[in-house]
Parts: C-alpha cells; structure tokens; sequence
C-alpha cells in the first residue's frame, strides 16, 4: 500500500458512516452486556443481590448474546468494510445495499434483544432465558432464533458485499496479488459461511419448529453438536478482526513494520482449514458422542496451535522491529522503547498479553482428560474472558481510539484518559480472571445464581473462596469503570473539536512482502475446499451415530429407526453412484449403514 | 514496498495511535529478532511450569477425578 496522507473520512465519507453506524451499535451492546457483567459479578459473590436469583439466566444471557454476538460482531462488521474499501482503494458497489444489510443485524438483534428482555416483565409472554447457547431442552420465544438466524443472515449479505468489491477489483488489476487485510477478510468470511451452516440447520431445521410447536421434540445432543460445529469457528469470528489489528496496526502504532506477510497469511489460511472441524471439543462430557470422534477433534484442536503460536511470534517480531527503530536495544531492553503511552498501542500489547496467558488455559480445556476437571467450572468463563473479553475487548476498544477520529474527522478526547481506562481493564480482568480460574480449580460451577451451598464448603488450598470472591468483585467493578471511561472517551471525542492534522489512514507496512508468499496461499478456492472435506471428515460419522442413537427429532416422534435407515442407505446409494467403480468403497459403507441401524434396532 | 519509509508524523495531538518517525531505519536483512525469541522462549518456560504445576493441582491437592480412578481401576486389575 502507499503512504497516505487523507483520513478515512475524506477518502469514503459514505463508508465511514456505515462504520461509524456499526461501531456505535457494538459500543451500546458494550455498555449494557458491561453493565450486567458487574451485576452477575456482585449477585453471584452475595455482595449486592437486587435481582431475583430466578432472573439470572435472563440477565446472563443477555450479557452473552449482547457481547459475543452483538458487541464482536458489530465491530467487525465496520472493521471489515474499513479494511475492505481501504486496502483495495475502492469503495463498496453500493452503499444502499450495504446499508440494507447492516439494518438487517440490527433489526435481528433488536428482535433477538427484545425476546431476551421481556423475559423481565411477567405482563409479556416472551422470554429468552436459554442463554448464548441455546441447548434444549431450554427453549425461546421464536422470536429469539428468528432474530438470530435474521443478524447471521445480514453477515452472510455482508460477506458478499465485501467479496463483490473484491471481484470488482481483480477485474481491474488481474495481476496484483490480494492485499494482506482483503486476504483476512476473505478467509474469514468463507470461514464464517461454513461454520454458520451448523447453527442455521440447527435452529431452522429443528429448534425453531419445536419453538413453533410444529414438531414436539428435537434431538438435544444433535443441536448440541451443530451449535458446536459452529460455537468454535465463531471463537475464531470474534478473533481474526482481533488478529488482523495486531497484524496491521500493531506494527505501525509500534513503530515498525510488519515481520512477514506470507506467515499472516499462513495463519489465516490454517484457521480457514482448521476451526470447524474441532467443535466437539466443547463436548468432551457429553454422553452419546464416541471417545473416538472427541479424540479426533482434540487432535485437530492441538493443531490450532500452530497458527497461534505463528501469531505470537509474527507479531511480537513486529513490535520488536518498531522498537528497534525507535532505537531499542538488547535481548529484552527494547521492550522499554515501545510506545507505552500510547493507548493504541498499549491496549493492543496488555490485550495480546493477556491473551498468550489463555494460551495456558486454553491448553488445559483442550485435553480431553484434564477438561474433565475444570468443565462447566468458573476456570471456563475465566479463561474466555482473557480470550475474547480481553483479547479481543480490549483490541477493539484500543482500536477505536485511532478509528474513531478517522471516522468523525474529531480529535480523540482524551489520550490520557484513554491510557487509564486501558490500564484499568487490564488490572480488573488480572483480578477478576485469576479468581475465576482459582475458583475453576475448586469446583465452583458456572451459570449459578448462587454458588453457595448449606453445609458445603469449597475448600480452597490456598486463600479462601471469600478472598477469590473479593477479587472478583474489586476486578469486575474495576472493569465496568473502565467501560464507563471507554464511552466517555468516544462519545467526548464525537461531541468534541474537529482536527485537521488528522494522521492519513494507513495501516502497516511489511518487511517481508506479497511477492515472498507462494502464489498457492492466495488459492481460495483450494483452501475452501480442503476446509469442507475436513469438516465432513470430522463430523459426518459423529453426526450419523448421534442420528443413530436419539432419533432426527428425538423419540417420540421421530419413526426412528425408519429415518435412520433411510438416512444410512441414502448415503450408501450415493456414494455408490458417485464411485461406481469403487465399489469396494460402498461395500463397506453400506455394511456401516446397516451396522447403523442394528444398533438402533 | 519494504523500503519505503514511513509518512511524515503529524501533531502530537492528534490522539491515539500517532506514530513517531523512525530513528534508524532497519531494512529486512539487518533485522534480527533476538528479542523475540528470548519473549517467546520465557513464555514456552512458564508454560512448561504451570504445566508441570497443574500436575500437582490435578492429583495431589484434589481426590482423584475420572482419570486418577481409571489408572487406580487398572492398577487393582
Ligand atoms: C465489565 C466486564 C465484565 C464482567 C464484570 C463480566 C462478568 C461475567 C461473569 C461473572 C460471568 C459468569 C456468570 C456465571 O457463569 O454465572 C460472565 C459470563 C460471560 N461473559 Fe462476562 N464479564 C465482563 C465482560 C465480558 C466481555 C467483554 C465479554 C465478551 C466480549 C464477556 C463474555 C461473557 C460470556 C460469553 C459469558 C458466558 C455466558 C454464559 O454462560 O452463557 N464478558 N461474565
Ligand atoms: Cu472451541
């Protein structure tokens, strides 16, 4: 890309408002699902109860949705056409249509919000207490999935948006290699279109007729599953615009330039490959899903490893470079010559950090055999709050410090204040996330109103469960401030001045370039197709047996054996027409089906 | 493109994410990452400890879980 010397808002006024739209909608999500997270925090510590316990579930899973569906996705939303309309140099086709699919997130969430809300007032009879993950047999208005299906429908027309604008582009410059950011946003959303299959089948095929009443039951471990084929690839949603800014800001805000663009690429290619088929690995206690299928997602899952640890060194290899050049020295003394007072800078750094921490817990959740200890324990929702309540948070909100002057054309109110609450995010979340993870280890369960029990007693090795239960109320409470700084900054900057010496709206130079990456990385094509034959590797034998054993739709209705006969030799005829030589191939397929429906029988 | 330099730095004011010009400029083949490497391998140490530590918090301060009571079931086999 070439130096630039225009901010964002005068290269594409219509866009900038579009991403100002999106980041707006993601910073009201912030605030409420903030604003419940210290409500959970002080219920669940018996400090300050003044909801009924028989309303958390409602409170906890607005606090979900809004954060990880609305806040993450929102955001990326706006990132993504940034990075789209920047790094081709082009804007969207037509700013009508992208409009239309960023009201129709907002109309979705909007339905989905007021279903969940209502569950509040016993005068409406709609409620949404089912939680982000919506297992049955916990069941929505439908309203609730009608609203979910309609915001994931408005990323798919996104998606399309962005890869129109793309088309476009190749049509003029056949030649050029696909810039780096457009590159992310690519394999993301062909990531995201295949992950969402999951949840789409889940909801439209089973969970919103059983909401509707037209069919009686559903397979609970089935939309289990399908919620999962999709519940660990939108981990990866939520990451990769996490990703992307560290591999095309961080550098610059650091100073430096960005180590190597054929790694980020290799990066996201992997994730691309590699994040749908490890979703059970969010199943590792559910019963009805063979040892055998969990050992082979918790493989897959040690191979995400790899594109991780690229990352950290990738990037942390770019801050180096900044550092250098701003004449740091020694193995670790050029740690001191990065930018520490710039909120950028230091939000996206403490945010990475805290995210390399998760590493270690993360690596403890995917092993299936020590997962048993720490499953549906508090150390889970510690270790995610380090991944996308930090990692990813905070990225955004250090982000939003350099784009929000970009968008408005003001000046950012107020640096300072901007560097404290990124400070102040890090220190509750240590806080709070530590406790949690403590807490984890001595069995105290997650999504509990009341986590205390009569004559029970965690027994805490070290410390005690009112000094864990201290820290996570001073760490919860220190981050709702911090939020409650996060928006004064932003709404301080749009109320205030305009700035006319605005820095252009660059993003990272490489050291390594495009023209090292072998030309096979920018092969799409390739890449989705080795993503799907992953995924049918890994989820067609579990999917079928879970078939097998609870039925389509459950016992009653079902005509069980029926559908799974039908089911087992439809496959087999299948195959057997498309490998009509290999018949050999067949053979043992069909004896699988029958296997299949023996068991049933 | 990985020669170019980087864009004039603009007011000091202008918020977050300004960025400084370079002190010295250090090209693709003078850069060595050195400190990263002593980042990344002090991080895969403290991994390595905590993973050694969870040995302890795993099977000696907790009753055996799931995994202590197979290897207790094989070894009374
Ligand atoms: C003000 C900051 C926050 C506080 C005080 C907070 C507090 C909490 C607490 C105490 C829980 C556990 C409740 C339970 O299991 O009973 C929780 C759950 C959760 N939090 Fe946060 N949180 C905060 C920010 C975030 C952010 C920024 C995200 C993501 C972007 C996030 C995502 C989640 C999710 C996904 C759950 C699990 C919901 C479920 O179990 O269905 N939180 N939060
Ligand atoms: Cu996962």
């Amino acid at each position: 890309m070439t130096s630039n010397e225009t901010p964002y808002l005068e290269q594409f006024p219509g866009e900038a408002k579009l991403v100002k739209a999106a980041f707006w909608s993601s910073f009201i999500s912030l605030a409420i699902g903030a604003l419940f997270g210290v409500i959970q925090v002080l219920h669940r510590t018996d400090v300050l109860r003044f909801i009924d316990s028989a309303d958390y579930y409602t409170v906890l899973t607005i606090h979900g949705v809004l954060l990880v569906i609305s806040f993450t996705i929102f955001f990326l939303v706006g990132l993504f056409t940034w990075a789209i309309t920047t790094s081709l140099d082009r804007p969207l086709p037509s700013l009508r249509f992208s409009w239309g699919w960023y009201g129709m997130m907002v109309a979705g969430m909007l339905a989905s919000a007021f279903s969940m809300f209502a569950g509040f007032i016993d005068s409406i009879d709609v409620s949404a207490s089912v939680l982000f993950t919506f297992y049955a047999p916990l069941q929505a208005h439908p309203l609730y999935y009608i609203g979910l299906v309609t915001f994931v429908v408005g990323t798919w027309v996104a998606g399309f948006d962005w890869i129109r604008t793309w088309w476009g582009w190749k049509q003029d410059n056949p030649d050029e290699r696909i810039p780096l950011p457009t590159f992310m946003v690519l394999t993301t959303m062909i990531m995201w279109y295949i992950a969402t299959l999951g949840v789409a089948v889940a909801l439209l095929a089973f969970i919103l007729p059983w909401s509707l009443g037209l069919v009686d039951s559903i397979n609970p471990t089935l939309t289990r599953t399908l919620f999962w084929f999709f519940g660990h690839p939108v981990v990866y949603f939520w990451l990769m615009p996490a990703y992307m800014m560290w591999y095309i800001m961080l550098p610059k805000v650091a100073g430096g330039k960005l180590f190597s663009d054929p790694l980020a690429r290799v990066v996201f290619v992997l994730f691309l490959v590699l994040s749908v088929p490890t979703g059970i690995h969010h199943q590792y206690l559910d019963p009805g899903i063979a040892e055998g299928f969990k050992f082979i997602a918790m493989t897959n899952t040690m191979f995400l490893l790899l594109p991780s640890f690229l990352t950290a060194f990738t990037v942390v290899a770019s801050m180096e470079h900044g550092a250098r050049q701003r004449g740091g020295t020694g193995y670790l003394g050029w740690l001191k010559a990065l930018p520490w007072r710039d909120p950028v800078f230091t939000g996206m750094a403490l945010a990475g950090m805290m995210f390399a921490a998760a590493g270690f817990s993360g690596m403890i959740n995917a092993g299936m055999n020590i997962n048993y200890l720490v499953h549906n324990t508090f150390w889970v929702v510690g270790h995610f709050h380090l991944t996308v309540g930090t990692g990813v948070a905070l990225t955004f909100m250090a982000v939003s410090y350099w784009f929000m002057p970009q968008l408005t054309g003001k000046r950012l109110w107020n640096r300072t204040v901007a560097l404290v609450q990124v400070l102040l995010w890090f220190v509750g979340m240590t806080l709070m996330s530590n406790a949690m993870h403590r807490g984890g280890l001595l069995g105290i369960p997650r999504r509990t109103a009341e986590p205390q029990y009569d004559g029970f007693e965690f027994e805490a090795g070290v410390g005690s469960v009112a000094e864990l239960d201290a820290q996570i109320v001073i760490g919860g409470i220190l981050l709702g401030l911090s939020t409650a700084l996060f928006l004064a900054v932003m709404i301080g900057t749009v109320l205030g001045p305009r700035d006319d010496s605005l820095p252009g709206n660059n993003y990272a130079e490489t050291l390594s370039g495009p023209e090292d990456a072998p030309l096979v990385l920018d092969n799409l094509k390739l890449w989705t197709i080795i993503a799907i034959i992953l995924v049918i590797f890994a989820y067609t034998l579990p999917l079928l047996s879970i078939i097998s054993r609870g039925g389509l739709f459950g016992f009653e209705t079902g005509g069980l054996p029926l559908s799974i006969s039908l089911l087992g030799s439809t496959i087999a005829a299948t195959f057997g027409e498309l490998l009509p030589a290999a018949g050999s191939v067949t053979a043992p397929l069909e004896t699988a089906a029958t296997t299949l429906t023996g068991i049933v029988r | 493109m990985s020669s170019e330099t980087e864009p004039p730095a603009s007011s000091q004011e202008a918020g977050g994410g300004h960025v400084d010009g370079p002190i010295r400029e250090i090209g693709h083949d003078e850069y060595d990452p050195v400190g990263t490497l002593a980042l990344i391998g002090l991080y895969f140490l403290i991994l390595v400890a905590l993973w050694f530590f969870m040995y302890f918090v795993e099977f000696i301060g907790n009753d055996p879980t799931v995994v202590g009571s197979i290897l207790g079931g094989v070894m009374v086999a």
